[in-house]
């Protein structure tokens, strides 16, 4: 498998530090074609098998295209949302937390974010549902993006510290500004690091909104609670299936926005 | 039970027969009419009875369960407690002589024990159960008229200022006033035929809008994010949250009467319990039930405490 994960001398440090690490190869045509093609069969097997089921009312209320639908794009507004979040708090903290003056509260804001990871989503929305009465599509992302600022920070930060000191001071020698050396040699250079951390962070938010469903904020968790609640399988395996498509999908487009976002010559 | 000895049985036998003079009087005595509460002193209508009671997992099961072992003691038996969890754990127990007696509900009775659909719920639930559980040789005493059950519930301010009682009047409050008709419920009783779609179709109306929410943050978001929520009757938290739970006029949902069911070889060998646990049965309403829940969920106290300060401010234990 050309398209596995090539741990390198630098993926060997990253996953040293906690960080996930990047995939270095292109993909060939097939290596591209043979996810959505294995997606596609699953699914296709998922829809022969449910109709091969003899559904009884709770069922049907639950397993029809149009209620299916709904919770997937509901699914799907929260973990893109979620994620769009977390890349505008995470990466600027990364790049905040790199420069050296930093130093004084970086240790501080490190441990919110790492509470922030250790708490889990169930924990936080509930926290919010009782004690605040917040509940519903922003309380269910504020849950999610809390979970997930930690990945993408992480990464950020090694992204950015494992751009080689040669470099930064021939750009400085050149005589160009801070700003611009972070801008056009420090982040171009982290950006496969970067975007393994958001990829992470999708996969994970494709999983964890499934709770979403507790606190009306709707997603295909409410196909897994109503097959839970009312001990129905069929039900209970169609949510976890789409959810397990959702989360494939997710990374595989993913993983080529990596491989086109990809500076030439990394 | 099946471990009593020779000497256990001429005891049993001996109680059978006080229980039965008990009866005669209990009879007469409640033809005259007695003013609540039952009459607490002590007796041995049951002395030499070595009984094993148990419960399901949630609180109501708990506090029924210890009510039942103050009065099976206050009566002279060796009474201990078995807890349990899921229905039909328990009834397996029963059925197993593991435990002597529980309390069940008319409607787990009808659908999880008999097998039938909440679709074809006979008018007198509770006869029909306990006639089909004869075959099964377990007996079903005298309901308690508590109905654990579910219920529509709103704010109580809400309620007395739109003049809320029934779901009648809720299916026409929100017809009248659809941007006001917001229901919190869970995932269940949003999908079982015998909840929301059920509802709705027995009252002739919609709910405008749906939130889906985990049962425990119903309770809380009535009067905040939705005027209406699903509740439980008799649950405590009815009371915290300062709610009210509407009147099923219609009798739409299914009903979930309390019992204490054994088998019944256990009643023919102590037929007194039946005329004890009758009056605590019949003082077991909804609003009594409820507040006694209220006081272990929301106040902390244990079900256990509960129930035996409830038996002696009755009366029924001397």
């Amino acid at each position: 498998m050309s398209s596995g994960v090539d741990v390198s001398a630098g993926g060997g440090l990253a996953a040293a530090a906690g960080v996930v690490p990047v995939s270095r190869h292109r993909r060939s045509l097939a290596g591209y074609l043979g996810m959505p093609v294995f997606l596609a069969l699953v699914l296709v097997a998922l829809y022969l098998y449910v109709r091969s089921q003899e559904l009884d009312s709770i069922e049907v209320r639950s397993l029809n295209g149009s209620f299916l639908l709904a919770r997937t794009w509901e699914h799907i507004q929260l973990t893109v949302i979620s994620t769009i979040f977390v890349i505008a708090i995470a990466i600027p903290l990364g790049v905040l937390f790199t420069r050296p003056f930093s130093r004084s509260f970086r240790p501080g804001l490190l441990a919110v974010v790492n509470i922030g990871q250790a708490l889990p989503t169930i924990g936080v929305l509930a926290l919010l549902a009782v004690a605040f009465l917040f509940i519903g599509t922003w309380a269910a992302i504020v849950g999610l993006v809390a979970y997930t600022v930690l990945p993408v920070l992480r990464n950020t930060m090694v992204g950015l510290q494992q751009v080689d000191e040669n470099i930064l001071e021939a750009g400085r020698g050149m005589g160009i500004s801070k700003f611009q050396v972070l801008r056009r040699i420090e982040l171009p250079l982290a950006v496969p690091i970067i975007l393994a951390g958001v990829r992470t962070a999708l996969v994970i938010n494709v999983g964890t909104a499934t709770l979403a469903a507790y606190i009306n904020a709707g997603g295909l968790g409410r196909v897994i609670v109503a097959g839970l609640s009312t001990n129905r399988l069929t039900v209970q395996i169609v949510g976890a299936v789409l959810t397990a498509v959702l989360a494939l999908l997710v990374d595989y487009i993913a993983g080529i926005a990596e491989d086109v976002l990809r500076p030439k010559g990394l | 039970m099946t471990r009593s000895t020779g000497r256990g049985k001429t005891v049993a036998a001996l109680g059978a027969a006080v229980a039965m003079l008990l009866t005669a009087c209990g009879g007469s005595s409640g033809s005259t009419g007695s003013s609540g509460g039952g009459s607490g002193e002590s007796t041995d209508a049951l002395s030499g009875a070595n009984l094993t009671v148990g419960s399901k997992e949630f609180t109501e099961s708990d506090i029924l369960k210890y009510i039942t072992i103050a009065a099976l003691t206050n009566a002279g038996a060796q009474a201990k407690e078995v807890s349990l969890s899921g229905s039909a754990t328990v009834r397996e127990a029963l059925l197993s002589k593991d435990l002597d007696m529980y309390w069940d509900y008319t409607g787990t009775g009808w659908v999880n024990i008999l097998g039938n659909t909440t679709t074809d719920v006979p008018s007198d639930l509770y006869q029909a159960v306990s006639d089909a559980d004869k075959a099964n040789g377990v007996a079903w005493l005298k309901p308690a008229p508590l109905n654990d059950t579910y219920r529509i519930a709103v704010n109580s301010d809400f309620a007395s200022q739109n003049n809320l009682a029934t779901m009648s009047d809720a299916a026409a409050y929100i017809q009248a006033n659809p941007d006001q008709g917001t229901l919190c419920a869970a995932s269940e009783f949003i999908n079982r035929d015998d909840g929301l779609p059920g509802l709705e179709k027995a009252y002739g109306f919609k709910f405008s809008n749906v939130n889906e929410l985990d049962l425990s943050l119903v309770y809380t978001q009535v009067g905040s994010g939705c005027n209406f929520g699903e509740v439980f009757s008799t649950d405590g938290r009815i009371i915290a949250n300062k709610l009210t739970a509407l009147e099923d006029d219609k009798n739409f949902f299914v009903e979930y009467k309390a019992a204490l069911t054994m088998r019944q070889e256990t009643l023919d060998m102590y037929p007194a319990i039946a005329d004890i646990m009758a009056p605590i049965s019949e003082a077991l309403t909804d609003k009594v039930i409820t507040e006694l829940n209220a006081k272990v969920d929301v106040d902390g106290e244990t079900a256990e405490d509960v129930a035996n300060q409830w038996m002696q401010d009755m009366g029924f234990v001397g």
